[in-house]
């Protein structure tokens, strides 16, 4: 490991885990805002920093979450006298460390090819794939195997890779960790929560605690099971288990959710589970189990599974992203830069430098993971809390049915597909451009959409609630009071 | 090198660690947490070692899944759980102890003598050692029987255990007829004792068999 190599990595840890940290804080106001918003209330108006005697710094009650941090730190740290305290001290961080560790293989840009922070020389065939990278005359492919047919007539799919890249000249990945076995690590990691829940409980000497931690620990248990399995068509479809092949393939044909729009659903459901969560709350369920394994916790203790829960929400949220919707790609640009293409007809073609795209690559990276973490601060609002036996009846009898035929499913359409031949090979190409333009246009839509409103006046609502006023409106006033007319 | 040598050191320490603590805890659910520690230490040995698939599976299923198990079993019985007396003589124990600690110090010993000697124990691993691909290419091929014979192994487990789950429930329902051969497990333990409550209760349909 060289002096570059450790920097770097440093750099990328500072990076991934102050997302991580901030964005966690932020949801926490998210979360507020959110359900204030959704259920027609004020929200968070209270912590404010006063600048004169009127005037009181608000920013939106975003300092809610100082405060928060500000009241775990000076809180008593109690502990019920029979818990065992080894343990009881120990959970909290169990419940933390497998969350931050599960960052560590998510890749949140492109690779960075050392030698080529600047314009690159690809060389093409007729249609402008790229073969692979020019090295004097020579034009050498990902494995540095001299390209000699520059113009192949077959079209590919999945697409020949843009992965030019010269090893020798120095790359860097933009993971903090390019493990090989990539996805096993995250169950793997994923798996060592429960520990953390089920000791909390048990150690906090509490009938609540410990009924909470047992919920958690068989929820957790069973919906690892799905969170796994729907997973396992797209490795079978991606060819890989590294997090950065996944990315790459997406890149190179369609995002995963259009391959494997049903693994999607389970392990989004699966995820939210695992994160325990309103509607799978039933281990912290407040009107039963006071606030489950965690009800003995204070302090700072206690804020540990209160953050590990929202950072929980935003590294799911980046693993989804991560394979579902295409990691760092955004449409239509690749690392060579922006190709427009449906099939075989080529449409607008730009090169754009590779630190250019690195960029733009880490910032969808990040704001698509901001766009699901929203997603899931909504589904926490919007849905009733599942009774127990819903909660494991959706588990093993949907779910796990679901994704197992999710498998089958996939390895007999892709064995077909893959022995369809060029016809079918070409048409799949046209397929995933077209799912690329349609992403395209709904993300400019979105784009375009937030911009109007952010500069569109701000509608005052009067609304009249109730029907029997809203009647009375409508015939002009009341009959019995004339002065409302 | 160095770094490779105190990540070695560190993991082999808390194996010990865990492992020891595993055994002479006296809490059952620290004992659970020593396994814990031992089985994730075990995992980083394997990473020291390139095998990083060996590692992930190391902490899915003993780690995620069996320790979980444990712990659940554990606070299923309650805290006041103890492990129950132990009925066996000092004497056996005590010669199991011994045999353990003389096969683990003589195996010590003979590394200890033998290493300096050979050069090397084994050759090098290749490259790709461990990674997925190399052992999914195993399984597949050299060792395709015992993986298929294995599978089969677990599928009768799982079957098995679904039988079992399964069992007490129809000891329940026994007079629809279909519980009869479960019901019929003979007069051991609480099943005979369902049974006589069910013949009871159904006494007078007489369908009971006992």
């Amino acid at each position: 490991m060289t002096t570059l190599d450790l920097i770097a990595t440093l750099v990328k840890i500072l990076v991934m885990v102050g997302f991580l940290f901030n964005v966690a804080g932020l949801l926490t106001w998210v979360d507020r805002r959110l359900s204030s918003m959704i259920q027609d209330r004020i929200g968070p108006n209270r912590a404010g920093l006063p600048l004169t005697k009127k005037i009181t710094l608000r920013l939106f009650g975003l300092l809610h979450t100082a405060a928060d941090g500000v009241k775990f730190f000076t809180k008593k740290d109690f502990m019920p006298p029979k818990a065992d305290k080894l343990l009881f001290s120990l959970a909290p961080i169990l419940a933390m460390a497998p969350v931050l560790a599960l960052a560590a293989v998510i890749p949140m840009g492109d690779t960075v090819s050392l030698a080529q922070v600047g314009p690159r020389k690809l060389c093409m065939d007729a249609e402008g794939h790229a073969l692979g990278l020019f090295v004097g005359d020579q034009c050498l492919d990902a494995a540095k195997n001299i390209v000699t047919a520059f113009a192949s007539t077959a079209t590919q799919w999945p697409a020949a890779s843009r992965l030019g890249m010269n090893s020798s000249q120095g790359i860097l990945h933009l993971s903090i960790a390019p493990l090989n076995v990539g996805i096993l690590y995250i169950f793997a990691m994923a798996g060592q929560g429960i520990v953390g829940a089920a000791i909390a409980g048990w150690s906090s000497d509490n009938k609540f605690s410990l009924m909470g931690a047992l919920r958690a620990a068989s929820q957790m248990v069973s919906y690892e099971v799905t969170l796994g399995l729907s997973l396992v068509g797209a490795m079978m479809i991606y060819g890989s288990v590294r997090l950065q092949d996944m990315v790459i393939w997406q890149g190179e044909n369609t995002w995963g959710i259009f391959v494997q729009p049903l693994a999607f659903f389970l392990f989004f459901t699966a995820a939210v589970a695992e994160s325990k969560r309103i509607p799978f709350d039933l281990p912290e369920a407040e009107s039963e189990l006071v606030s489950g394994y965690f009800t003995e916790y204070s302090g700072m203790k206690f804020g540990m599974f209160y953050f590990a829960e929202y950072m929980e929400i935003v590294t799911s949220s980046m693993l989804l992203v991560t394979i579902f919707l295409g990691g760092w790609q955004l449409p239509f640009l690749h690392r060579d830069g922006l190709t427009l293409q449906f099939g075989d007809t080529m449409i607008i073609q730009q090169k754009v430098g590779h630190l250019a795209m690195l960029v733009i690559g880490v910032l969808a990276f990040f704001g698509k993971t901001l766009i699901i973490c929203l997603l899931q601060a909504f589904v926490r609002w919007s849905l009733p809390r599942f009774r127990y036996d819903q909660l494991q009846k959706l588990c093993w009898q949907t779910l796990l049915p679901l994704s197992l035929a999710n498998i089958f499913a996939t390895g007999i359409i892709w064995l077909g597909l893959q022995s369809g031949g060029a016809p079918v090979a070409a048409g799949l190409k046209l397929a995933s451009d077209i799912t690329q333009g349609v992403v395209a246009v709904v993300l400019i839509g979105l784009v375009v959409w937030a911009i109007i409103g952010m500069f569109s006046p701000s509608r005052h609502l009067t609304q009249i609630l109730g029907t029997s006023a809203k009647r009375a409106a409508k015939r002009g006033g009341t009959v019995t009071d004339p002065m409302q007319a | 090198m160095l770094l490779g040598q105190a990540f070695f050191g560190l993991c082999a320490a808390l194996a010990i660690i865990g492992a020891l603590s595993t055994v002479i805890a006296k809490n059952p659910i620290r004992g659970a947490m020593g396994l814990l520690l031992m089985i994730v230490a075990i995992a980083g040995l394997f990473l020291a070692l390139h095998a990083e698939f060996l590692a992930a599976i190391q902490l899915i299923v003993y780690a995620g899944a069996i320790v979980v198990l444990f712990l659940f079993v554990i606070m299923l019985l309650g805290p006041a759980s103890q492990s129950p007396s132990d009925q066996r003589g000092q004497i056996v124990r005590s010669l199991g102890a011994a045999l353990f600690a003389g096969s683990g110090l003589t195996g010590a010993y003979y590394v200890w003598h033998t290493a300096p000697a050979m050069k090397k124990l084994l050759d090098a691993p290749p490259n790709d050692f461990g990674t997925i691909d190399t052992i999914g290419r195993v399984l597949f091929s050299d060792g395709l029987v015992p993986f298929e014979l294995s599978s089969g192994l677990l599928m009768v487990a799982i079957v098995g255990a679904v039988a079992v789950a399964r069992g007490k429930h129809r000891t329940d329902d026994s007079h629809n007829g279909r519980g009869e051969i479960l019901s019929s497990r003979g007069p051991d333990g609480e099943d005979a004792k369902d049974a006589k409550d069910d013949a009871r209760t159904t006494k007078p349909t007489g369908e009971v068999t006992t």
